[in-house]
């Protein structure tokens, strides 16, 4: 089984795969030195995943997305996208602080890129 | 250079932090997250600090892409300048860097383009942006200024001043208001 678990740093949210849940979580910040070097193992993984077990579980909680991140996510989106109209089983979660409008827009802007479920959750406290 | 006088002025113009020097991505990093202690010490909106530290991102990354892709010699020339100011109810952030003269044109445009956007023709074409193919070896995903003038609502404003026959030095401001 493949494994995926990318630790976070200052710039870059922690990318891990959980077996049990079949769930991917990205969490912190992402405005990496070079974004679209940082996101290609995890896109790779993503399709090699897929094509051995369709279906993924995308959760996301990540407060700030610099620009080019912004790109890599949707090109991830895109592959989860593909996954879903050829029957996989996917869901995303995109998790914001209430406070926080700017990543509740960009979860907004992301959900009308895919027809698979985005559900967006609001997190209720300051962190 | 009288220390004094500098520090005069940085407090008459609501001047919070400035850098300038060479911008390596680990100084990019402290300087943002000291931006976003600093911010979120004041009592403001997280909108406006988000807003601040994002247009603070993408200034110092496109212009050390732009340094790095164009190759511009290291030293003062490779170096870029930084400032978050406060004036009246309004954080404006400033970046400067040398560009080639021969580039200016192009640049000033684009960023003509961009201020001639209406907020909805600006997320469409952010979008557009997004859907269209990198060119190989892109260091950035070319939609930097459009994502903030989308988030100052104001404009981006810049000024150039010609260093030599080669360079120039290119200024860019974008206002975020406090809310």
């Amino acid at each position: 089984m493949r494994t995926l678990d990318i630790v976070q740093s200052q710039s870059t949210p922690q990318i891990r795969y959980d077996h049990q849940e079949h769930v991917l979580r990205i969490s912190g910040e992402s405005y990496p030195e070079n974004s679209f070097e940082f996101y290609a193992p995890v896109t790779a993984w993503v399709k090699e995943h897929l094509a051995e077990e369709n279906r993924l579980r995308l959760d996301i909680d990540v407060s700030y997305m610099n620009s080019s991140s912004t790109k890599c996510m949707l090109d991830l989106l895109d592959i989860l996208e593909e996954a879903h109209q050829k029957g996989g089983a996917i869901d995303i979660i995109w998790r914001y602080d209430k406070d926080n409008p700017r990543s509740l827009d960009l979860a907004e802007e992301f959900k009308e890129e895919v027809s698979c479920t985005f559900s967006i959750v609001t997190l209720d406290q300051s962190r | 250079m009288d220390l004094f006088q500098l520090r005069e002025q940085f407090s008459k113009d609501g001047i919070m932090m400035c850098f300038n020097g060479p911008f390596s991505h680990s100084i990019i990093e402290e300087m943002g997250t000291a931006i976003k202690n600093h911010l979120a010490n004041e009592n403001i909106a997280r909108v406006a600090v988000q807003d601040v530290f994002a247009a603070y991102i993408e200034m110092t990354q496109n212009a050390r892409n732009y340094l790095t892709r164009r190759e511009i010699p290291t030293g003062d020339t490779g170096s870029a300048t930084i400032m978050i100011a406060k004036k009246d109810d309004v954080y404006v952030v400033t970046s400067g860097n040398v560009v080639l003269r021969e580039d200016i044109a192009e640049l000033t445009s684009r960023v003509d383009g961009i201020n001639a956007l209406d907020p909805d023709s600006l997320k469409k074409e952010i979008r557009r942006q997004l859907r269209s193919e990198l060119q190989p070896g892109a260091l950035g995903a070319g939609i930097g200024l459009m994502e903030m003038a989308k988030r100052s609502g104001s404009g981006l404003e810049y000024s150039i001043r010609d260093i030599d026959d080669r360079f120039s030095f290119f200024t860019l401001r974008v206002q975020i208001p406090q809310v």
